[in-house]
């Protein structure tokens, strides 16, 4: 991916909330390390568990087992562990609530 | 009208060169249709569209033992195709006499254009009887369809139908945005546009509900869903990984309701006028949704059979099937594919994700991109060919 001045990482951030409520942001470009989230108009870093792939999620904040996972300021499924701040929020740690007769 | 920037006030007066049509909208293509309707002479369709340059396919493997509902959207589905503007004329390829009438008698009722039919009852069974019957009829529509010229219309008369397929994180986050905000400018020029794929409304019924135009309209979104809902779990199975697909979750997305979510932001922000059936003309102008299967194949075809000139396709890593009988608008916001698939991807929204152009920039471009298309200029999809028609059955693909 192309760098210049204007892209995101180059300007102080490499994933974002889609919405001031989400409890996950949005990697946008492969990061490890550190996490530079754009929540509005505030950057919050946080420490990486692992590395996340561009377009995956990262969690902001504590998910405690059941707890509701959000982005796009909508809840989008529910953690099936815990989940701390910093880490993968996919497929093995949470899970959708809806179209699923085994629920 | 918050779609439209204060520096350009006149899109409403713009105006796309097309092929004016007896009844109902301009075609932005002036292509003779070969329309097999039974399944049985599917081969013989496909050798007669080969011996036809120049026209489109569209044939259905289905035809016979469908009854009720499934036999009404089959039908909905020919006199749809059979309709489209962009197919200056048709042409019927049957197997029996009566029903090829009936198909004929609905597309001249809705359309106002030139039919022709050949049919295996019109050559006692012979294929290539029928072959030679169909070519002969086909080539004296090309030669009527070749008469007509481009002329100015107005951009209202522009009905885009909005797809994604083979989605990731940069769909929710760009393309599907960017296609929303060109369905925003295009309603408000009084133009009409349609999302469909009400599986990928699941989590997000609620969101579209509340921009419906009344609460007949929104209950029927919400129910909309529920009913397929209700039918992934009588049949005891899980949707993850079917949707979302295996692509969707390799590029990020957990769960039917992110999927959703990043979705409908294709359907803008304008009022959703109504929930069409499958294959279903809007009734009015603006945004609509239509109750549709979640395979991008059927939901196009549901699209143009509602009589959608135009389709934007959004995608994250690329996905090549286009609409055949309307040219296919294929948008990535991932820079990535727009780099390798520089030959599939028609518009790049990447600017949009390297925070490189404000959403209303590329919107303003994408729109400028679709009148260009609307006036001749070829997608990749047409170039190469990628396009089909897929042929739903009512109760078949989630």
């Amino acid at each position: 991916m192309a760098e210049s001045e204007n892209t995101p990482g180059a300007t102080g951030w490499n994933a974002m909330a889609i919405h001031p409520h989400d409890s996950v942001a949005v990697a946008l470009r492969d990061i490890e390390g550190e996490a530079r989230v754009r929540v509005g108009d505030a950057i919050q870093v946080v420490r990486l568990a692992a590395p996340i792939p561009m377009g995956h999620k990262l969690a902001l904040s504590r998910h405690e087992t059941g707890g509701d996972v959000r982005k796009y300021g909508q809840r989008i499924g529910v953690a099936t562990a815990v989940i701390e701040p910093g880490h993968h929020v996919h497929v093995h740690n949470m899970a959708s609530c809806r179209g699923r007769s085994g629920a | 009208m918050g779609g439209i920037s204060p520096d350009k006030p006149s899109r409403q007066q713009l105006e796309f060169l097309g092929y004016l049509r007896p009844v109902g909208r301009a075609g932005v293509r002036n292509t003779l249709l070969v329309l097999g309707i039974n399944g049985l002479i599917t081969p013989t369709a496909r050798r007669i569209a080969q011996a036809l340059p120049g026209c489109k396919l569209a044939a259905t493997p289905y035809g016979r033992g469908q009854l009720g509902p499934d036999k009404d959207m089959h039908f909905a589905q020919l006199v749809g195709l059979g309709s489209h503007p962009n197919s200056g004329a048709t042409l019927i390829v049957g197997v029996d006499r009566p029903s090829a009438d009936a198909v004929a008698e609905a597309i001249a009722a809705r359309s106002g254009k030139a039919v022709a039919i050949a049919t295996l009852d019109d050559v006692h069974e012979d294929a290539l009887a029928l072959t030679a019957l169909a070519v002969r009829r086909g080539g004296e529509l090309a030669r009527l369809l070749s008469t007509q010229r481009r002329v100015p219309v107005p951009v209202a008369e522009l009905f885009v139908g909005i797809e994604c397929g083979h989605s990731d994180a940069t769909s929710g986050l760009v393309s599907n945005p960017l296609a929303g905000a060109l369905a925003d400018r295009l309603v408000d020029c009084g133009g009409t546009a349609v999302i469909g794929e009400t599986l990928e409304w699941l989590g997000a019924e609620h969101v579209l509900a509340e921009r419906a135009i009344d609460g007949v309209v929104g209950a029927a979104i919400v129910e909309a869903v529920a009913k397929r809902e209700r039918a992934v779990a009588a049949l005891g199975v899980d949707l993850l990984y079917n949707n979302p697909g295996h692509e969707n979750v390799r590029g990020g997305l957990s769960s039917i309701e992110e999927k959703s979510l990043g979705a409908i932001a294709k359907a803008g922000e304008r009022p959703i006028r109504s929930v069409l059936a499958f294959a279903a003309p809007p009734p009015c102008t603006g945004l609509h949704v239509m109750d549709g299967p979640g395979f991008s194949p059927e939901s196009l075809t549901g699209f143009a059979a509602a009589g959608a000139q135009i389709m934007l396709f959004t995608t994250g890593p690329g996905n090549s099937f286009c609409s055949h009988v309307a040219p296919t608008i294929k948008i990535s916001g991932h820079p990535a594919t727009t780099e390798r698939l520089a030959a599939q991807i028609d518009f790049d929204a990447s600017p949009l994700f390297l925070a490189q152009a404000s959403l209303a920039a590329m919107a303003d471009s994408l729109f400028d991109y679709l009148l260009d298309v609307a006036g001749g200029t070829a997608t990749w999809g047409e170039i190469f060919d990628e396009g089909d028609e897929c042929f739903a059955r009512f109760g078949g693909s989630f």
